[in-house]
């Protein structure tokens, strides 16, 4: 008995040394774990995309590591929505990535609560290129003199058509088209060739933000809502008509198509969206697709800006040299240019845009687009995203999808939009 | 007794490596009382790794989740203290009742289907029939990756939109389109799903179907009861511990429903809010939109609704659940 006893207890003690050890483990594993050995120096980059995005990226890395021999960068992705998930949780923990792949509704939300590395130091210091960027790129993230992030590439909204489409109904969109001329295009389609015009987009907020510059207004003022109940009530009650009217696409259908696009798999002709999208049309689609001007209020203005990806760093990071030097490489190498094409937009410095020439038409007519906006002079500065804009911009296309599907009249959908705004406002 | 595993250990460790010296503060061989109290040392510091988990994984963020529901906190300020205000925000948010109506659907309408299914066919493969084992098994299957995402993406894949499902409906001439992006159609898929996982409950009812004795069928069929006789008067009645137990399980499982319903709606919970089921409205809050204290609050006051039903639950039993003399 007393030897049994003894042996359980030995058995035991291993046991209670074992768990210790495994907690101890554990909490060794909560810290950075970015310091190197040897002089080298580990840095992780974690970024939102698909398959062909990390192949590009990880090609670029390796190609970074073989320049810069003494860092290292770890790289890991999520699908859009899981990476600002899983970035909120690892910031909020203290323990976020070093260089991370961010956009303009983040910027003044991780801002606001000294996430973001602040790069106008490195750039000083000589670890960070700002020269050579296209269109007063470098001062995209630029906030109070501060610099929170380094445009990747860039891009600007964009009605993607189906050629094929509009050919046979006989529409053809130019520079300075109007939305009278446009509407009346979708509804030729709609009669002529039994397809809805558009997808539909109402929900879309970048477009509705371009529609309100052309009137003078913009979706956000740097704190707040640029538009009221006012704007938004006809926007939505005419939106409704449409779907009724099937001049925009069957919203039961295009919800069971996604994550894939309504244009490309056939429901409608054609859809408002960020031009370097338009790559996937092709891989997703059997027709052919182009790129067709925004239509405007006045013939003229279309309120369009260059939205950009950028790469910013973490406020946290125990390597602001490395991080500056590699966002640098990600966005001067003109061999990174190469590799990553459009994919990311536009590239945004001139030594990029220019290393990349596109062989295949989908890129081509990315290019030759943002060449002809820029020619055209429409081109404005965006305006300002502040804290929680990417909580609204998730409620104005979830209300809108919803209005669409019949859920709930115009005057509720206004009204419950603007509510979730100020509490997103409130909130962030 | 609540004493810190870690500080134990070492304690104990003491005697061990001097059992056998002279002078060893080990307790004397035959000492009368002091075994017990090892054992219950022994049973406590097997315990640890789980009181450990317990104290850190669980209590602890409960005691500090109960504490963020009385605050506003978005994960990077400190948490600001508001009342009740999480609370009366929750009850005047539209989308909030949105979400405790479609949860009470679910829970309404699947676990009753669920269990009706499990029993019916827990009968069916109660007599013995050849491949009885193989259809025991087939039947289970479901129910051991019903759970998983893969089930949810092909269940999604199933419903979509001239898929599998809608074609079958077509060639009835139900022409209702696919049940995905319906916001009508798509919570009978989640329920479809649920009720498709039906092994977990049946093999239970199977169990609790060998213990119903061959005499009372054998004595009723006697006295000239029929089939549906013989199943409300002597097998509802005589299952009815174990029924209740399934009621129980699947009443609190289907509260808590998340993975299916965020899969199925392709992380939308949607569409037009058909899928926003609780647990996926507190986690949009709490990891999309950042309000920890929010979600805080709905996850404490769904633990108390489960609680309450638990209650009522319990408290029913007593008028039609039957359980044997001197019960076992």
């Amino acid at each position: 008995m007393s030897r049994n006893n003894g042996i359980d207890r030995r058995q035991m003690l291993k046991l209670a040394g074992l768990s210790a050890a495994g907690l101890g483990l554990t909490a060794a594993g909560c810290g950075s774990g970015s310091s190197g050995s040897g002089g080298t120096v580990t840095i992780r980059h974690s970024w939102w995309g698909a398959d062909d995005r990390a192949k590009k990226v990880q090609q670029c890395v390796t190609l970074f590591e073989k320049k810069h021999p003494k860092i290292k960068v770890k790289t890991d992705f999520q699908q859009y929505a899981d990476f600002w998930k899983k970035f909120n949780t690892q910031a909020a923990g203290g323990n976020p990535p070093d260089v991370i792949q961010n956009a303009v509704t983040f910027l003044r939300k991780y801002e606001a609560k000294n996430v973001l590395l602040d790069l106008k130091p490195q750039a000083e210091k000589g670890n960070l290129d700002l020269t050579g960027f296209r269109a007063g790129l470098e001062k995209f993230a630029e906030i109070d003199g501060r610099l929170f992030g380094v445009p990747v590439g860039s891009n600007s909204m964009a009605l993607v058509i189906d050629e094929k489409v509009y050919e046979k109904a006989g529409v053809a969109p130019g520079a300075g088209w109007t939305w009278d001329d446009w509407y009346a295009g979708m509804q030729k389609i709609k009669n002529g060739q039994g397809i809805a015009g558009d997808a539909g987009p109402h929900g879309v907020m970048y477009l509705y933000d371009l529609m309100l510059r052309q009137n003078g207004k913009a979706f956000f003022t740097e704190d707040g809502m640029g538009f009221g109940e006012a704007e938004l009530l006809p926007y939505w009650t005419e939106a409704l008509a449409r779907v009724k009217s099937g001049v925009y696409a069957d919203p039961k259908k295009v919800e069971q198509i996604k994550p894939a696009s309504a244009t490309a798999k056939g429901l409608s002709a054609g859809e408002f969206t960020w031009d370097n999208f338009s790559v996937r049309y092709s891989a997703e689609g059997k027709s052919s697709y182009g790129l067709a001007p925004i239509p405007t209020t006045d013939g003229k203005r279309t309120g369009q800006y260059l939205g950009s990806l950028m790469l910013s760093g973490s406020a946290r990071t125990k390597h602001p040299a490395e991080v500056a030097t590699f966002i640098s490489f990600m966005t001067h190498d003109p061999e990174v240019a190469r590799i990553m094409g459009y994919d990311r937009g536009v590239p945004a410095t001139t030594a990029q845009f220019e290393a990349y020439e596109p062989a295949d038409a989908p890129n081509k007519a990315i290019g030759a687009y943002e060449t002809a906006i820029a020619d055209a002079g429409v081109l404005e500065p965006i305006t300002p995203h502040p804290a929680g804009a990417d909580v609204i911009e998730a409620a104005f296309l979830r209300i809108g999808t919803d209005l669409s599907l019949g859920k709930s009249s115009p005057e509720e959908s206004v009204k419950q939009f603007f509510s979730e705004a100020k509490t997103a406002l409130a909130s962030n | 007794m609540q004493t810190s595993p870690g500080a134990r250990a070492p304690e104990a460790g003491g005697p061990v490596g001097k059992r056998n010296g002279p002078g060893g503060s080990g307790p004397p061989a035959g000492a009368p009382k002091r075994p017990g109290g090892r054992e219950n040392l022994t049973g406590y510091l097997f315990m640890s790794p789980w009181i450990a988990g317990f104290l850190f994984l669980v209590a602890g963020p409960m005691v500090f989740s109960l504490y963020l529901s009385f605050t506003e906190y978005n994960l990077f300020d400190a948490p600001r203290w508001v009342g009740l205000q999480n609370f009366t925000d929750m009850f005047a948010d539209p989308r909030w009742r949105q979400s405790v109506e479609v949860t009470s659907w679910y829970v309404l309408i699947g676990t009753p289907v669920k269990l009706a299914a499990a029993l019916a066919v827990a009968m069916l493969l109660a007599q013995k029939r050849w491949g009885q084992s193989f259809y025991r098994a087939a039947f289970y299957a479901p129910s051991l990756i019903g759970a998983s995402v893969s089930a949810a993406i092909v269940w999604r894949a199933l419903f979509s939109d001239d898929a599998l499902v809608d074609r079958t409906q077509k060639v009835f001439g139900i022409e209702v389109g696919g049940w995905i992006g319906d916001p009508e159609m798509i919570i009978y898929a989640l329920v479809a799903l649920t009720v498709w996982q039906f092994g977990a409950p049946m093999v239970i009812f199977l169990a609790g179907l060998k213990q119903v004795p061959r005499e009372l069928y054998e004595a009723a069929e006697v006295d000239g009861a029929g089939r549906w006789r013989r199943f409300f008067h002597i097998t509802l009645p005589m299952i009815s511990p174990v029924l209740f137990f399934n009621v129980l399980l699947e009443t609190i499982h289907s509260f808590q429903v998340f993975g299916s319903a965020y899969i199925v709606s392709n992380a939308t919970c949607g569409p037009a809010d058909a899928t926003l089921v609780y647990t996926c409205y507190l986690y949009e809050q709490g990891f999309v939109n950042s309000r920890m204290g929010f979600a805080s609050a709905m996850g404490w006051l769904l633990l108390v609704a489960v609680g309450l039903v638990t209650a009522v639950l319990f408290w029913s039993q007593k008028r039609w659940v039957h359980y044997e003399e001197g019960g076992r």
